[in-house]
């Protein structure tokens, strides 16, 4: 499956115009109310500016459609209406998923309000709040309402650039199911917490929880944008409140003289949603015998093997995959129904994008498996599988004339020796014995 | 009968052992167990106590009728290995042994207890696994498994099977048939001693000759697949002969095999003793007879088959 | 000496002999082709394919043979079979078929005879049949003569119980392999007769090829031991015997452990150690008679024989010793459970789970020998009248292979050929005597007088009751002297009176015989002579209809997959998927020297529950899923009457996630009704096989044609897998095993989601707890 993703990104890779800095692709489709298209006009020309060409659809319209005869017709969708009741026939959750499946990566928008969006978020395993409630947060000390949050940026986070400033929120949060595709990229902050009406305080939510028993929507373990990386190698990020892309909050200062960080958070957001960054893929796998270097269509019990992985990465800014060697933690597992050999796919220092691993195959004939299943939050994962029979050896692969064999050789040497002198001395015999030993014979029958 | 004795003895703490903590509830397990040396006689009250829902102790269980009115037959023949191997877990070390108990509980005396489990059948034998402390399984499942009579009534595989429930495997071992062996060793000796004079009959080739005829007669009369198969002697109608091209009931084999010998009787004396007649009438009487015995005995044989293979096409006389 | 009907006088002795022999030879051909003949009903009727399912590896392993040569298919690893496993083809077969057909391919295409190697092997059997009738004939006409030895040899060339297992295009072991049972045993006979080291090596070398062929060879292996010890036990002992049996055994021995399958097994098991056993109490033995042909002491004799006694003795403790110290194996299980027949029930079940393995019961014996089953005593009765070294061998053979028969179908084959040779040797004898014009000198005038009408019918009377006493003794003396031995006979008269005896005798003789043709025409065309890969069905109008799912699915996985999918099936179709589909397997037929737990997995796979079942499949990189279903068809031998045996299986290894008794209702009735317990109902070989059936019958409920149930209304609904293809009659129902969910959802709620119903709010996992301030 890996080879076919990595065909997919090459393609795209390739026919891209060059300005393009997706690795997969650069026409994105945004179903966003026209009225509202004019608030996130930095964002969607921070957009164009990489390059990318937007296509605008009204949730209500019926075109462009999503996908033609099975094929998308674009390589990302940012879904930014959150609040919108209805949305053309051919959007739907099932439509959304098939976008993933088939390499198309989603930006999307939660609102308050129940709809189709919010309908879909479980399969995500996200774990919505009560319809209607909104993130809610009384510190700092601040002018603003509470449900307007300032989150910093974690210092730690892979896909936002950590030196921006605080990045203003308001929205839904939502907590995150134990699916291990799905990860938080910014969480809510541990005084916040979700509630329905502005006004509620601490005391009500407890009251609710107890009495919902909704559990506790409370503190960091929620999160405000998650990113989602589906098998197939397609990304989703959920944010909770669309207003985090808005000019406004753009604008809008931290404190005196302190920009916020929206812009740049909003703009990588989208840069790892579409494949910008953190995206890797295996360019070969080759294996073979250690001082040879073709591959063998099968090894023999007891080999020495030598697997080599070449790994590059995307690198937006030059728009070009790159050698990496920055993986330390990369293991390659030699499976026959379980691993019988794990070990360390350590990088090769001196050739860029290379790692290489020597080891003795096991002594069990079967037909395993050489695997390199590399999964991290936020990285593309990376995933091969190459079969190889492992045999016993030849007939003729034994070792021969064994020192511990001598008293065979020499039993079946002086036998046949013994052999020989025998039947010539009888032969060469007087013939008198012959005949006695033929009258011996001859009574020893009649008895 | 000397349990109708203590049954009311331990009646009465049975009342109001629910109330008291299962310890108590263990102790007197324990000399319950210890007084039927390892086999606790169970009735309704009892059980609710064995299967106690806070037991920290397992517990297998037989359910059987063993009176004469239920005639269970199975659960006479099922009951002595029962008891073989409780009695060999009595002998077990202490500190285990009073984590597992053996009980059986009479349909006479727990009919209650058979209709609230909604038990059918005798004998059954469940294993209760302890439902809380040290020796409470690992999946957590407290419902009893049932034990599977496929294995047949013998103590061994139940030995070994509930040898799995309990904290170290059964100690029990066989019993050696004595009576097996004194007969096979006297055979032996007696065969010896007669030896001298059954020598002569030993030696005659025609002994062997009859030994060797009759089990090649009874094998090919389809003798192995009634002893492999367990089939009847005979049909539960009374039919002797088995409906079907696989299937055959033990008289089968005797008939079949009487058919055999008859015809190879027939040729033997058609070609060893016919010709050394000394008067030609005779002779030809016996030819005739012969000949006639042969194709009756065939058309007969063919008919049978026909029975057994509705296909098949050929008959001869009848 | 008055004959019963005039014979050509003016005929030389040569004449007579020669044309004796021309005719021999001639119906010797003439066996030969109605052997041939009588398999081909096979092609005819279907068409010329290989058979049934272990030809298949057979055929296949033939091809790799033909094509690559013998050292490659030696080092031949399989890495399709047993996957992941793979199966060391070289090391766990017998060789001896493979290598005879590629030695007849390789012969016919150096003669730029371009055969194809599967005609080879379809005609393989038949041709070998006929070998079999001649080897039979060589056999019998050591037991008694030509005669006889052409009787049997057309008795083995037609008898069903052969032609079973060796019709065109059942390309099995069994097929060359009773031709050399024949041969190994007429050479040893040869070489016990003649006391000829020659004779003993012939043995020795078919011996091996034997050994190459077929798995059955330990029972020559036991066989001829048992012989030569009870001839010794008779007091027989000579040193033809001792030749004969030191080179069959030196020799026969030393190549059999050339097979890389046996191995060191000839010194190590206890099915050959019998041989071993008899082979050191001979030299005993023959040292014994050697210190007695040389000394006189009485004592001393008496010493040796003790000696030798306790020699014996402690040899056999020796071995027991040697047993229980672990460097003797044990009887291996299959061996075993001809002995103790509840064993292989109890503890093997993949052995009980065969077919081939269940015992015989009478009708099967009397289908496969007809009327040989019972002139098959007689002619054991004839052997002990004449009680030579090679008739005990026959007895020994008759008494040993009837009991094995009995316990096992498959070993009705072993027994065949004694049956044949005892009882042509009863029949030729028979004929013999009634055809023998030569009458007794006894009562001439008596039957003179008898015969010319002058004399009142009294005095033929009076002269009977004036013999009554005489003729009741004399009857007596008759069988004694009969019975005992010929020796007195050759003083007596021996003889048939008249030509109406004779006629009648010889008529009825020729009628059974024709009979027997009949019926083993009738049951060869009937019973043996499907290819059980093409089924056949008569239409309303007698005309026959041709059932191929089996070709048309296997073809189908052949064309519309990858190269590489791994296809799960229960082990009986391994060898065919292998063969005609070419994809790798997990279990197949090999079922002896492999993992048992791997079958025992699939087992498991197949009986539990989609859930369960599923990461067993994905850890296992099975693609495809193939069970066999008759239902619609009331094909019997499908997967659900097989089902109880995949949970037994499972269940020996997983005995307390797989129970038997779940899979039958509270009554205990095996049900896939709607009364069916839910382990059936939910098991996924349930679910594949009444998968959508209910939908084929529109609103009548459906109906289960080979259990006779009606199913439920609505069926079985499937999440993990996805129905890929159905055969024409639904009998192979092939299933591909979903990837897993794109958003790590179990596929059961993906399934859900698809289909577009809601999912249930969920709650967060609440890491703290709340403190009201």
């Amino acid at each position: 499956m890996w080879s076919f993703y990595t065909f997919i990104l090459l393609i795209f890779g390739f026919v891209s115009v060059l300005d393009a800095k997706s690795s997969s692709g650069n026409s994105v489709l945004v179903i966003l109310d026209p009225a509202r298209q004019p608030d996130y006009s930095i964002f969607f020309n921070g957009l164009k500016e990489k390059g990318y060409d937007l296509t605008f659809r009204a949730p209500k319209d019926e075109a462009p459609v999503l996908i033609e005869d099975d094929i998308p017709s674009f390589a990302h969708v940012i879904l930014f209406a959150p609040d919108s009741k209805h949305f053309g026939k051919d959007v739907t959750p099932q439509a959304l998923v098939q976008l993933l499946s088939s390499q198309t990566n989603l930006l999307i928008a939660l609102g308050q309000k129940q709809n189709l969006v919010t309908s879909l978020a479980p399969e995500f395993s996200l774990i919505l709040p009560p319809p209607g409630s909104s993130l809610v947060s009384y510190f700092p000390e601040r002018k603003e309402p509470p449900t307007v949050v300032p989150i910093d940026v974690p210092s730690s986070s892979k896909i936002l650039s950590s030196s921006s400033s605080p990045v203003w929120f308001s929205g839904v949060p939502f907590a995150l199911g134990n699916n291990p595709l799905v990860f938080p990229i910014l969480s809510a902050p541990a005084e916040g917490f979700a509630a329905d009406s502005e006004g509620s305080t601490a005391d009500a939510l407890f009251d609710a929880a107890d009495k919902g028993g909704e559990g506790l929507w409370a503190g960091s373990q929620l999160a405000v944008a998650a990113g989602f990386q589906a098998l197939g190698g397609a990304r989703a990020t959920w944010v909770g409140g669309v207003e985090l892309f808005s000019d406004e909050f753009a604008k809008k200062e931290i404190s005196k003289g302190v920009k916020s960080g929206n812009q740049q958070a909003a703009a990588d957001l989208a840069a790892w949603t579409f494949q910008e960054s953190l995206v890797l893929r295996i360019d070969s796998t080759t294996h073979h015998l250690v001082g040879t270097s073709v591959p063998k269509e099968h090894y023999t019990t007891n080999d020495v093997v030598e697997y080599v992985a070449q790994i590059s990465r995307f690198n937006p800014s030059k728009d070009k995959w790159e050698p990496y060697s920055g993986l330390d933690d990369l293991q390659l597992e030699f499976t026959m129904l379980d691993p019988h050999i794990r070990t360390a796919l350590p990088p090769v220092p001196g050739s860029p994008g290379k790692y290489a691993v020597t080891f003795r195959v096991p002594d069990r004939h079967g037909v395993f498996k050489f695997v390199v299943d590399y999964k991290r939050k936020g990285w593309t994962h990376l995933q091969s599988s190459t079969t190889v029979p492992v045999v016993p050896p030849r007939h003729d692969g034994y070792p021969r004339f064994l020192s511990a064999a001598w008293p065979y050789y020499a039993g079946a040497i002086s036998t046949s020796l013994g052999f020989f002198l025998f039947s010539a001395i009888y032969l060469a015999g007087d013939p008198r014995e012959g005949n006695l030993r033929g009258l011996r014979a001859k009574s020893t029958k009649a008895q | 009968m000397k349990w109708s004795a203590f049954l009311p003895l331990f009646l009465l703490p049975a009342a109001f052992a629910a109330t008291k903590d299962k310890d108590a509830v263990r102790e007197q397990l324990i000399d319950l167990a210890a007084k039927g040396n390892g086999l606790i006689k169970l009735d309704s009250k009892t059980f609710d106590l064995l299967t106690l829902p806070s037991r920290d102790w397992s517990a297998s269980i037989q359910f059987t009728a063993l009176d004469r009115r239920r005639r269970c037959a199975p659960c006479k023949e099922f009951d002595p290995s029962w008891n073989a191997v409780a009695k060999a877990w009595s002998t077990a070390p202490k500190e285990h042994r009073d984590t597992h108990f053996f009980g059986t509980l009479d349909f006479d005396e727990g009919q209650t207890v058979f209709q609230k489990l909604g038990l059918a059948s005798a004998p059954l034998v469940y294993v209760y696994p302890a439902a809380e402390g040290p020796r409470q399984l690992p999946n957590g499942k407290t419902a009893p498994s049932k034990y599977d009579f496929s294995n047949g009534f013998e103590a061994e595989p139940l030995a070994n099977h509930l040898s799995s429930h309990t904290p170290i495997p059964i100690p029990y071992r066989a019993p050696i048939d004595w009576a097996r062996w004194a007969t096979f060793i006297s055979g032996i000796l007696s065969l010896v001693l007669t030896l001298r004079f059954i020598s002569p009959i030993l030696q005659s080739r025609w002994t062997w000759a009859a030994i060797t005829v009759l089990t090649s007669l009874t094998m090919t009369g389809g003798f192995m697949f009634t002893r492999i198969r367990g089939t009847p002697y005979t049909g539960p109608d009374g039919s002797w002969i088995a409906g079907g091209y696989q299937n055959q009931y033990g008289q089968e084999v005797q008939v079949v095999a009487l058919i055999y010998g008859t015809l190879s009787f027939a040729f033997l004396m058609l070609t060893v003793i016919v010709p050394y007649q000394s008067s030609a009438s005779r002779q030809r009487m016996q030819v005739y007879l012969w000949s006639a015995v042969i194709m009756l005995i065939y058309s007969v044989l063919v008919t049978i088959f026909r029975l057994k293979n509705r296909g098949y096409p050929f008959k001869l006389l009848l | 000496m008055s004959t019963a009907y005039p014979l050509p006088t003016n005929l030389s002795t040569t004449t007579v002999t020669n044309t004796a022999s021309l005719l021999r030879i001639v119906a010797l051909g003439l066996i030969s082709a109605a052997a041939i003949a009588s398999r081909l009903f096979a092609v005819i009727n279907f068409e010329s394919i290989i058979h049934e399912f272990d030809p298949w590896f057979n055929y296949r392993a033939t091809r790799v043979l033909a094509s690559q040569g013998f050292y490659e298919f030696w080092n031949w690893f399989d890495p399709t079979a047993w996957y992941p496993l793979g199966r060391v083809v070289g090391g766990t077969v017998y060789p001896g078929l493979m290598a005879t057909s590629g030695v007849i391919y390789n012969f016919l295409h150096a003669f730029h005879l371009p055969v194809d190697i599967r005609n080879i092997c379809v005609l393989l059997a038949p041709g070998f049949s006929a070998l079999t009738a001649w080897a039979t004939y060589m056999f019998t006409k050591e037991m008694k003569d030509e005669s006889a030895g052409l009787l049997a040899a057309a008795f083995i060339g037609i008898v069903p119980g052969y032609i079973s297992r060796s019709v065109a295009g059942s390309y099995d072991n069994e097929a060359i392999a009773i031709f050399l049972l024949m041969f190994t045993f007429y050479c040893w006979i040869k070489a016990l007769k003649t006391g000829s080291a020659l004779f003993g090596t012939l043995a020795a070398v078919f011996y091996f090829y034997m050994v190459a062929a077929w798995g059955g060879y330990a029972f020559i292996t036991n066989m001829i031991p048992v012989h030569a010890l009870t001839l010794m036990l008779m007091g027989r002992f000579s040193s033809r015997l001792y030749v004969a049996y030191c080179s069959w055994y030196a020799i026969g021995t030393l190549s059999s452990m050339q097979v890389p399958f046996v191995g060191f097994q000839p010194v190590r098991t206890s099915e050959h150690m019998g041989a071993l056993g008899v082979f050191g109490l001979l030299q005993i033995v023959a040292f014994a008679q050697l210190a007695r042909s040389h000394l006189s002491s009485k004592q001393f004799q008496n010493l040796l024989t003790v000696s030798v006694v306790a020699m014996g003795v402690v040899g056999t403790f020796g071995f027991i010793a040697l047993t229980y110290m672990g460097w003797i194996a044990p009887w291996t299980g299959r061996f075993y459970s001809l002995w103790d027949t509840g064993y292989a029930k109890k503890y093997i079940p993949i052995i009980a789970s065969v077919s081939e393995h269940q015992p015989t019961a009478w009708p099967s014996f009397f289908m496969d020998l007809q009327l040989l089953i019972f002139l098959f005593p007689a002619g054991v009765i004839l052997c002990f009248r004449e009680l030579r070294d090679e008739h005990v061998f026959v007895i020994i053979y008759s008494v040993v292979a009837s009991y094995f028969a009995g316990v096992m179908v498959r070993l009705m084959l072993t027994l065949t050929p004694v049956v044949c040779v005892s009882s042509a040797v009863a029949f030729s004898s028979l004929i013999d005597t009634y055809l023998d014009p030569t009458q007794p000198e006894g009562e001439e005038e008596s039957e003179a007088d008898s015969s010319n009408g002058t004399n009142t019918a009294a005095t033929p009377s009076k002269k009977e009751k004036a013999k009554k006493p005489a003729a009741s003794t004399s009857a007596l003396n008759d069988i004694v002297t009969a019975a005992t031995s010929q020796s007195s006979s050759k003083s007596k008269s021996k003889g048939i009176w008249g030509l109406d005896t004779r006629l009648i005798v010889i008529v009825n003789a020729i009628g059974m015989l024709s009979f027997f043709v009949f019926h083993c025409t009738w049951v060869t065309a009937n019973a043996y002579s499907s290819p059980s890969v093409v089924l056949a069905s008569t239409n309303p109008d007698g005309s026959q209809h041709i059932i191929d799912d089996f070709r048309e699915a296997y073809y189908w996985l052949r064309q519309n997959t990858p190269q590489d999918a791994v296809v799960m099936s229960w082990w009986d179709y391994g060898y065919q998927i292998a063969g005609m589909a070419d994809r790798p397997t997990l279990v197949d037929n090999n079922t002896w020297n492999n993992s048992k737990s791997h079958i025992a997995t699939v087992g498991k796979a197949m009986s539990s529950s989609e859930e369960v079942a599923y990461p067993i499949l994905r850890k296992h990189d099975v693609d495809y899923v193939l069970v066999i279903f008759g239902g619609l068809l009331g094909y019997s031998g499908d997967d659900i009457n097989k089902f109880l045996w995949m949970v037994r299986i499972a269940q020996g290894v997983w005995p307390d996630e797989i129970q038997e008794p779940n899979y039958f209702t509270p009554q205990g009735e095996y049900r896939v009704d709607d009364r069916a317990s839910s382990a059936m109902k939910n098991s996924l070989m349930y679910k594949m096989s009444y998968y959508r059936f209910a939908e084929l019958f529109g609103g009548n409920n459906a109906m289960d044609r080979v259990r006779q149930q009606t199913m439920p209304k609505v069926g079985p609904t499937l999440d993990y897998l996805d129905e890929a293809f159905t055969s024409e009659n639904w009998i192979v129902r092939i299933y591909q095993v979903r990837k897993e969910d794109l958003l790590g959802r179990d596929l059961k709620s993906a399934n859900a989601f698809a289909q577009g119903k809601k999912k249930k709010k969920s709650k967060p996992v609440s890491r703290r707890k709340a403190i009201p301030v």
